[in-house]
């Protein structure tokens, strides 16, 4: 397993974000996280990427610990992260947002930045080369030098998941990247998943509310609802589950 | 075929091209022109007119750090002129005993301590409530200079250096000696400053500026990159301090005020946070500012007519100074809040492409 998380639990005060959630990812696995708005699915992403630390419980991913790790370790081991609500550096250009995500990447010294020649040009050209190769990937060559800023909702969800590519993952965690799109704009996003994983091997966790897309293109489903755990399974099997079905379309009272 | 000194467009064809400062070769050539006028300046001036470039270009230095701290991180320090003083008494300590090309890196390297030592708050607090944290060290080293016997109180420190390698450095060549030498060490500062944005470790600071939050995400350390922003500003104050204990002979605590912070404060705001042409026209504009007052006060105080207007005990032109700065600052912040460098950036850009239109 490339990813474990087992028996997490997380509490804000007197609320349980989760409880006892355990959840496995096999290396190239597509995992989908679904369930109502407020079931906790956007907390353990949290949890898995360093932002929230579970109150008990573990996470492991490749070995490494990441239970306690802030997020910049975490990212360090490999783990990306494409974000709900898109947190990228507006002020700057797609180039340079995706150059960002090659920090971890530059090796080289601060004298060597400082004097920018040799070292520090060689690794800073190979890493722009890397994120035009996102940019060709992810067919943002139009906005190459456009400010995030200024870019229509849509594309910028694209940049977001471009800038988590950047980061050359092994592990993609997407939250929610066809929220609030077009149906087109849906179509060209899921095809991207597909082709990351095709072409990269890159394990995905997607968290995605659109259930058809879910269960099109997840290799297997967890179903969160009140920070718990309800169904995990095939799409087919999750899908027939009574209980997911109680929870998101209810249940008939008095029936 | 494309002419390298009269660019219409972007025609860089190569990762490595593109990461390059210069557009063409108009530009690198009036830099060029720029340097070798400095370095020739100097014949044309005399010792007082040579004084008043030495100030503006050591707070220059002084003001590149700042951008970094404040311009690029994005953390408001009002400790700049704390740093500088940690270098110049550091200067003043180790002069007898090392080479001023020593001491100068080592009055940075000692700041640049002191820099990371105050960044330390700004893993917990943000914004005012770190700025508020920069004031105290300012205070606090004022307080500790002053009450130290072995920094002669704060009263003055001589600092000597006759010698440089078999030149004599009288009274007469002084300024125009220290004048080189500060010219040298900003070229240097500017050049590592301007290639720090080019490199991972000043987009970090920019990073964490923008959004910590994705910042993080990206692998960045925010803490550790704060405490860089910190020690590497400071390091440009100290130095800065390092030169200005060295060309005034001496070092007084007076010169590394609260007033002085604020006054460095205002030349980045002035110049234009964050660039390189705002940190020297800043503190030149704020420099000339203050002698254009200067001089106005002292025309006030030999004008009867004043004199009989203003109510007696009251010294209308040591109010004057304090009042254009704040004046200043209050104007530049409501009409032109990118600074002098707005000014420069509209005037290249029309000759960039000269003699087209665009």
């Amino acid at each position: 397993m490339q990813l474990q998380v087992d028996k997490v639990t997380l509490s804000f005060g007197g609320v349980q974000a989760l409880s006892q959630v355990s959840l496995e990812v096999d290396k190239g696995e597509l995992v989908s996280v679904i369930g109502p708005n407020g079931a906790g699915k956007t907390s353990l992403l949290n949890c898995i990427s360093g932002f929230y630390h579970p109150s008990s419980g573990r996470i492991t991913f490749e070995g490494h610990d990441l239970t306690h790790a802030p997020p910049h370790l975490v990212t360090r081991y490999g783990i990306a992260r494409a974000f709900q609500n898109i947190e990228l550096f507006t002020g700057m250009t797609v180039l340079e947002n995706l150059l960002m995500a090659r920090h971890t990447f530059g090796h080289y010294s601060l004298w060597d930045n400082l004097w920018f020649y040799g070292r520090a040009l060689r690794v800073s050209v190979e890493n722009r080369r890397i994120c035009e190769e996102i940019i060709d990937f992810m067919e943002l060559e139009p906005y190459r030098k456009a400010l995030v800023g200024d870019l229509p909702y849509g594309v910028r969800k694209r940049v977001e998941v471009a800038r988590a590519l950047a980061l050359s993952p092994k592990l993609l965690l997407l939250d929610e990247p066809m929220a609030g799109m077009t149906l087109e704009e849906k179509e060209d996003m899921v095809r991207f998943i597909l082709d990351i994983r095709a072409e990269r091997g890159t394990t995905i966790v997607l968290i995605e509310h659109d259930l058809g897309v879910v269960m099109d293109i997840s290799d297997r489903v967890y179903v969160l609802d009140f920070g718990q755990v309800i169904a995990s399974g095939l799409p087919e099997e999750v899908s027939r589950n009574p209980r997911v079905q109680e929870a998101y379309v209810g249940v008939e009272h008095g029936a | 075929m494309r002419n390298p000194w009269a660019q219409t467009g972007n025609y860089r064809t190569s990762y490595a091209q593109d990461t390059t400062i210069f557009f063409n070769y108009r530009e690198i050539l009036s830099v060029g022109l720029l340097l070798v006028a400095l370095c020739l300046l100097p014949l044309f001036l005399e010792r007082s007119q040579v004084l008043v470039l030495n100030f503006i270009l050591i707070y220059a230095i002084a003001v590149l750090g700042l951008n970094i701290t404040t311009g690029y991180a994005g953390l408001i320090s009002v400790g700049q002129a704390a740093f500088m003083g940690v270098g110049a008494y550091t200067v003043a300590l180790s002069a007898p005993s090392l080479p001023f090309w020593l001491t100068i890196p080592l009055g940075g390297l000692v700041a640049a301590l002191a820099g990371f030592l105050v960044g330390i708050p700004s893993l917990r607090v943000k914004h005012l409530y770190l700025a508020l944290a920069t004031l105290a060290f300012q205070e606090i080293f004022v307080w500790v200079v002053g009450r130290s016997p072995a920094l002669a109180q704060g009263s003055a420190i001589p600092v000597e250096m006759r010698n440089f390698l078999g030149l004599e450095i009288t009274f007469r060549n002084h300024n125009y000696f220290w004048y080189y030498v500060i010219l040298f060490v900003l070229v240097v500062l500017v050049v590592a400053w301007r290639n720090l944005l080019r490199g991972k470790y000043g987009r970090a600071l920019i990073a964490v500026r923008d959004n910590d939050r994705a910042a993080d995400a990206m692998g960045m350390d925010p803490g550790r990159t704060k405490l860089f922003a910190f020690a590497l500003g400071a390091f440009y104050g100290g130095v800065a301090g390092g030169l200005l204990a060295y060309m005034q002979r001496a070092v007084v605590v007076e010169e590394f005020t609260l007033v002085r912070s604020v006054a460095l404060l205002a030349m980045a705001i002035v110049g234009g946070l964050g660039t390189v042409v705002g940190s020297i026209l800043g503190p030149a504009f704020i420099e000339f500012l203050r002698l254009g007052v200067e001089r106005l006060s002292e025309w006030m105080k030999a004008n009867p007519f004043i004199q009989s207007i203003t109510p007696a005990g009251v010294d209308v032109a040591s109010a004057l100074l304090p009042l254009s700065f704040g004046l200043v600052i209050v104007l530049f912040l409501m009409f032109e809040p990118r600074g002098l460098y707005n000014w420069w950036r509209l005037v290249r850009s029309y000759f960039r492409n000269w003699p087209f239109r665009y």
